[in-house]
This record gives structure tokens, sequence and C-alpha cells, in this order.
């Protein structure tokens, strides 16, 4: 027979469940306060040893491979188990990893030597040297189906210099090289697992680092286990790291509260207040490189990296209606409305926090009756048809929909039209859309931002703007390794992009890691990508 | 009788073939190219084509047809494009998932759903028939994907009785395995029950009003026996009928609740081959279910001919 007490507990639960799904779900109106940022070092409780961390992932990374891989997700698990030449610390500045010291680059800026740092072993007990980063580097940039070619695109040869270093010679002076080593780009997989595995490598990749890969199901988890051969391996603590896919964002935050995961990350901005309110788990902030917002084709008529064409639409042809559109907008509600208040309004590609981004770059402010007064110069008859092409996920909709009605007084009668995110990844590249939908995750140098998106040619760059005013800064930018140099370069290039408005940027997408309070020595910086090295359970 | 096996084999290998040729066609008509979601975001033209080329999605229709086929045959479904993974090794890990998922939710269905449908019957009119029907209202009203979370909000978060998602194969823990699909088969067998209540209660009532019930009961037969032995056996024709035509039902509902509970299954497994793109996985997901339903009606053709001959024999006829 069930107790009294245990039938009120059953009641109380059934009565407080739409509440906790109310709190789970963050309700959407309500403006949360912005969790603070937590850097390297913030965290500095002692952590017990051994223990199973585990953390669950918006998504299914792609393939295991670092010449392979595209997504964020991916990154994030390699982060704990493929080293690089080149890391960033806290403060997103480039610090050596599988490097001795940053690389040294030559007069002319055409030879780049890597000194490695010595004693390293692969998790599968093989030695790290010059011949084995030779290995990668050349699979990296040659191999036909890697993802990584446009990333060492500058490097002509790899030669092995000594068994400690590598030389690089590139093709034209490559500033940003050395933040793409301290991405996927600069990861070094075991030549012995090269050989044995081939093509297949992402299906038991083997690096340097913390944690080595242990197993994955398909879809569903993704394991990893103390790597004994790590260089490091007495400040590794955990004995298990495990990723759960949870892709629905309420899924994710009712987890990290019931404790079947530790950490949750990319929590949704309307499930932050939710996780915060909860006495047992905290929320850290990172991220913050990347952007969204949209792109209005000017030019792309017959595919991103063709030659610029005509597009017949209005926005296309009067840069006055562009600019009456963006007036329309108010970042702030948009940031308030579609996501919380948790992100950072701006209309810049480069990071706010940027050393690359010059203080002189101003947000035109919110001006509807000057965006009415655009409208009527340009004597196109209202209403002014727009299509929107939007992923077809709910936040993604709800933008569309905030935008439709912001310029909707303006003059504009938007549309909008929504697919799954490849097919408008396609139509994207093709050109069939009016205004796009679409964002970028972020790179650490500001040529990752800048050149696949707005010069001509670039591979990212759906809008077809072609313009000499962007693309020879941003060359020479790329070219220069002095950093004021380079601000004023890219302050230059972005700012003659605002004036055509081929990209108007919305906001700096932040990521939010939920976790629970035991959980300790966690490193989160700008990139998003959570580091477990040090973590575990606090003492 | 070989005849019509054979005939029926041949017809089933033509629907096999007809259903390949159809998913391959289906898939590269979808808008969206997997070379694109495999280069990545930053991806040159001349690195898509190159992925193209590498995965022989450059080549006529046609040709990769016979390639995707003479590969099936030689016993190789190839490798994920999202992972890496060998398919066949993702299919025997995913599937049994779903086959579990669906067994106990058709097992909660029918207990809640004949049981609840019956009593609503005997006592129509009375409080629990209001709350059956009340009951079976509800479950057929109520998504999936809304009941899993207050479920997990519910038995997770708040009473903290069962774990919120995860799988562990029966074999390696059958209390860890229970533990973690009782919620997942509970939310997914709660439509399907609202639908066997409905129509069980339905044919019970038909039942209890007809000839042969009244006779029994007037030869004062007790009334657990009345419903028992000849009310309820007479409306289970009627209720098996229902549990076939739901069954399709409940692996599409298990889709939702597989994404809900984080279940390593079949339906996730084709949704997110479908949103990647991924070729082999879709293909293979499609060929493996076409073939189980191709051969489960075979097998049902042959034991329906070999227990009634007329079936035989009308199959055997040419006119």
């Amino acid at each position: 027979m069930r107790s009294p007490l245990s039938f009120r507990r059953l009641v109380v639960a059934l009565a407080v469940s739409p509440l906790v799904l109310t709190a789970c779900g963050g309700g959407g109106g309500g403006s949360a306060p912005a969790p603070s940022v937590t850097g390297a070092g913030a965290d500095d409780r002692q952590v017990k040893g051994g223990g199973t961390l585990t953390v669950a992932l918006n998504a299914d990374p792609d393939a295991l491979d670092p010449s392979l891989s595209t997504t964020l997700v991916g990154r994030e698990v390699f982060v704990n188990m493929c080293e690089k030449l080149y890391d960033i610390d806290a403060t997103s500045a480039l610090v050596p990893q599988l490097a001795a010291e940053l690389p040294e680059v030559s007069e002319d800026g055409k030879t780049v030597t890597i000194k490695l740092r010595t004693g390293l072993k692969f998790n599968d007990g093989t030695t790290l040297d010059a011949a084995a980063v030779k290995k990668s580097l050349d699979r990296h940039r040659t191999w036909e189906k890697s993802s990584r070619q446009a990333d060492l695109a500058a490097v002509e040869e790899v030669t092995v210099v000594d068994p400690e270093t590598v030389s690089l010679a590139l093709s034209r002076p490559f500033t940003p090289l050395t933040a793409q080593l301290a991405d996927r780009a600069g990861m070094i997989m075991s030549p012995k697992a090269l050989d044995s595995e081939g093509d297949n490598f992402g299906a038991g990749p083997v690096c340097v680092g913390p944690f080595k890969f242990a197993g994955r199901t398909s879809g569903s988890e993704i394991r990893l286990e103390r790597a004994p051969d790590y260089y490091d391996a007495a400040k590794v603590k955990l004995d298990k790291l495990t990723y759960k896919i949870i892709v629905d964002p309420n899924v994710r935050a009712a987890n990290l509260k019931s404790g079947d995961v530790q950490v949750a990350d990319q929590l949704a901005t309307t499930t932050v207040a939710g996780v915060q309110a909860d006495p047992n788990l905290g929320v850290v902030s990172g991220g913050g490189l990347g952007f969204y917002g949209f792109t209005i084709n000017v030019g792309n008529a017959k595919g991103a990296t063709e030659k610029p064409g005509k597009v017949d639409t209005a926005l296309a042809g009067d840069p006055r209606l562009r600019e009456a559109f963006e007036l329309s907008l108010d970042r702030d509600v948009i940031n308030k409305t579609v996501y919380n208040g948790l992100y950072e309004p701006d209309c810049f590609p480069l990071p706010l926090k940027s050393p690359y981004r010059s203080p002189d770059l101003k947000c035109p402010p919110h001006d509807p009756a000057k965006a009415k007064q655009l409208v009527t110069e340009s004597g196109v008859k209202t209403p002014i048809p727009v299509t929107l092409l939007s992923p077809n996920d709910a936040t993604n909709q709800r933008l569309a929909q905030v935008i439709q009605q912001m310029v909707k007084d303006a003059g504009f009668a938007v549309t909008v039209q929504t697919a799954e995110f490849v097919t408008t990844l396609e139509q994207g590249r093709e050109g069939k859309f009016d205004a796009f939908l679409n964002g970028w995750s972020g790179r650490v140098d500001p040529d990752g931002n800048v050149t696949n998106l707005i010069t001509s040619g670039g591979t990212n760059n759906f809008g077809g703007m072609s313009d000499p005013g962007i693309d020879d800064p941003i060359k020479e930018a790329a070219a220069t390794g002095d950093v004021n140099e380079r601000r004023d370069l890219y302050a230059k290039a972005v700012q003659r992009a605002a004036e055509i408005r081929s990209v108007i940027y919305l906001y700096h997408n932040k990521y939010y890691l939920g976790m629970n309070k035991n959980v300790a020595g966690v490193k989160y910086y700008e990139d998003g990508l959570p580091r477990f090295t040090t973590a575990g359970l606090a003492q | 009788m070989l005849w019509f096996v054979l005939r029926r084999g041949g017809a089933a290998l033509i629907v096999l073939f007809l259903a390949s040729v159809l998913i391959f066609l289906g898939i590269r008509a979808l808008p969206g190219d997997p070379a694109l979601v495999m280069a990545g975001e930053d991806a040159t033209p001349q690195a898509v084509a190159a992925i193209r080329h590498a995965y022989g999605l450059d080549k006529p229709l046609p040709t990769q047809y016979v390639d995707y086929v003479g590969q099936v045959l030689s016993g190789n479904l190839g490798r994920s494009t999202q992972d890496q993974l060998p398919v066949g090794q993702i299919l025997v890990e995913r599937l049994p998932v779903t086959l579990e998922l669906s067994a106990l939710a058709l097992l909660v269905a029918i207990m809640i759903g004949v049981l609840s449908g019956i009593v609503a019957a005997v006592r129509r009119g009375r409080l629990a028939d209001y709350v059956a029907t009340g009951f079976g209202l509800i479950g057929l009203s109520v998504p999936h994907f809304w009941l899993g979370l207050l479920g997990i909000l519910l038995f997770s978060v708040t009473l903290h009785w069962l774990p919120a998602s995860g799988f562990i194969p029966f074999t390696q823990d059958p209390a860890g395995n229970l533990q973690r699909m009782v919620l997942p088969a509970l939310v997914l067998g709660t439509g399907f029950a609202a639908v066997l209540m409905r129509q069980t209660r339905s044919a019970m009532l038909g039942a209890l009003s007809a000839d042969y019930v009244r006779t029994a009961r007037s030869k004062g037969l007790s009334e657990t026996k009345v419903v028992g032995a000849h009310a309820l056996r007479n409306s289970l024709t009627t209720v098996i009928t229902v549990l076939g035509l739901q069954l399709g039902a409940l692996i599409s509902g298990a889709v939702v609740v597989e994404q809900i509970f984080v279940l390593p299954g079949f339906g996730k497994l084709t949704i997110d081959a479908v949103l990647t793109r991924n070729y082999p996985v879709i293909q293979a997901v499609v060929l493996v279910t076409v073939t189980g339903y191709v051969l489960v009606n075979l097998l049902v053709d042959i034991a329906y001919a070999l227990l009634n001959p007329r079936v035989r024999l009308s199959g055997g006829s040419r006119g």
C-alpha cells in the first residue's frame, strides 16, 4: 500500500512539474542577467583524482579526423584528445602546445620554422617528431577529402629540418597561419595509426592529448579515457570523459538538473535562466568570436565563388533600400526578444574584444524614421517584396519573424522561406535568395572572420559582394604581422563592407556552459571549447 | 506449394529491387549536397568537387547504383559519411534498441489499453468509464515530446527515481537497462494504449450486448466468465487488427521518444542521416526496413498457404 507521505510527495511533484518545465524552458520573455565570463584560473578549487565526467553536446560531431572535421562539437572533443602545434590561452593569445615556441618567420614572411617539444608521445606510444608533423600537415593540405586545404592553402611545402624542427615554405606571407595551426590544421595524428587506419582514421583517432579515444556509439556518445602516455599525465584527474549527444535544449538542461550529465554544452538562451536558478548548478560563458546576421544578395548570380552578376531584386538594386532595411532593425530588441539578452549586439564581424578591432567602429543607431525616408527617396513602390531564407529551427524562425515585423513599417514585405540547414547552405552558395539568415562560428585570427566571407570570390561570400576597398586591405592585413597596422586595415575593410551592406551583422553569439557546482578545473575560453585536462570533482 | 513459395519469393525480390531504386533516387532528389556537408563551411568549390569525386558522387546515377548494389551484395554496406563508422556495425548497435523500446511500449499499451477498455465497457456510464475515456482522450492528444519532457522533469529532475537519458544493453546490465527504458516505454506506450482502450471498449460494448452474451448470462455463468471467456475473446479480433495497424505508428513514435531520451535507436539514426544527407546510412536503413517488411509478409503469406490450402490454390492459379 502506498504511504500517505509518498502520495503527498507525488502530488507535490506533479504540481511543481509545470513550474520546473517553465524554468527549464526559460519562458522567453524575461531578460536574464548575463552570466559572468569565467576564464582560466578563475576556478582554482582542488579536484579529486578519478571518476567519470559526462558532458552533453548539442549535436553529433562529424568524423573525429582532424583533416575532415567541420563541426564545432567535433572541435570540443578534439580539444581534449588531439593537441595542436599551437593553442590559445585565456586571453585568446596564441601559445605553443606541441611546438616548443611560437614560430619563427623569415624576413620575407615566406618561410616559417617550427621547433617541436621533445619527448612527447602519441597515445599509442609512438614518438612525436618532425616526420610525424610533416605527415599530418601533408595529409591536411593535400588529401583530396581534406577540409583543411583552404586553411593551409598558403603552404607550398613542409620540410623536415631535423627530428625536432619542421620548416614550412609559403607561397605568400601569411600571418594567420599560426592561428590556423592552433586549430584542426595544426593537429598532429599518430603516423602509426594513419598507416593502419588510412582514410578511416576518424573511426579510431590517435593523437597526443590528455585523453585517448575509447569508443563511439554513433549518434549517441563518445567515450574518452585518461591517456597514460600524455606528457602532462599527472595533471589529468578524470579517469573517463563521456560525451553524450543531446540535441534538444530543454532535454539537455533537464539532464543537467537531474545529474545524468555534469556539464552541458551550449545551453540555449531560453534555458540559461532555469539552470542558473538551480542551487546545484552554475553557468559560465565563453565564445563571442563568431557572429550571426543575414546576407543580402547583391551580386551572386551564378554562385558565391563565380564572378558577380546582376541580381534582379529591389534590395540588390538600390543601396538606400539596404540601408533602410538595416536602420529598421533594433539589434537590442532582437537580442532581448529572441535571445533573452544573452548575446552581444554588433554590426561588424570582428569580435568585440579582439585586439584587431578598431575602437572607431560604431554601429548606426536604430532609426525607423530615416528608414522610411530612404524608402520614399528610392522611389520604389511599396510594399517591397523580400524573401528571407532561414534555417527551419525554432530560434531562426523566431528571429526571421522579428525581422519581418521590424521592417514592415518602413515598407518591406518580408516572406520567410524556411528549409533545413543543409539546403539553405546550398541555396546560399548558389545565390538563390534575396536575404539569407546565416552566421559564422568565428576564428581567433580576424582573417578567418572576413576573407572567405566578404572578399571577392570568397567561398562563403554568399551575397556576391566584390569591392577592392574590401579585398585589398584584407589581403594586405594577412601579409603583415604588425597588430596596429592590421587593426587599421581591417577597420577600413569592414567599414567599406558596412557601406555596401551585403551582410547585415546582428550579434556575436556567446556560448553558455552549464555545470554542476561540484565540477572544478574546467577551462572555458573565447573559442567556446571546454577543456577538461585539469577538471574533476571538487574536493 | 513450391511454386507458390517461388512466386512469392520472386515478388519479394522485385519489391526489394524497386524499393532500392526508389530510395536511391529519392535521397538524391533531395536538395542539399552531401559533399557540401562533408567539406565544411569554408571549403572551396574545388574541395567540394574533390569530395564528390572521392565518394563517387560525380558518376552518372546508373553507375552509382550499380556500384552500390555490388557493394551491398558483397555484404558491405559502406561507412557512414558522418562519423566513418561501418554502417553494418551501426545498424547492429541501433536496431535492438528500437526493437526493445517498441516491444516494451507495446506491452505497456496492451496492459493499460486492453484492461482499461474492458473496465470502461463493463462499467459503462460510471466513474471508471469516465476516467478511462478521459485517459484515452488525454493519451491521444498529448504529444510524445511534451509527455517525455514532463516525465523527465517529474521522475528524473524532481523525484530522482529514474535516469533522464541514456541506454545500457540488457545483456550488460538488465536492471540498468529496464531503469532507462521504463520511462520511454511508458511515454511511447501511452498514446498507443489510448487507441487500444477506445477500440477495446467499443468492441466489448458490442460483444456485451450480443445475443450469445445474453444467453451465457441466462445460463447462470458468472460475470467474470461472461466477460473473460465470451465477450473479451470475441472482441480480441478487433483489438489484434488495430494492434497490427498501429505498429507502424509505434515505430514512427519511437523516432521522437528516442530523441527525447537520447536512446541510440533506429529512428534517431534515420532522422540524423537524412538531415546530414548521409547516403550510405539512409540507404542501409531503408533497405533493412524494407527487407524486414517483405520478409515478414512473405512468411505470413507462406503461413496462410500452409494453414489454408485455398490461398495456395488461388495463388497458383493463372486466371
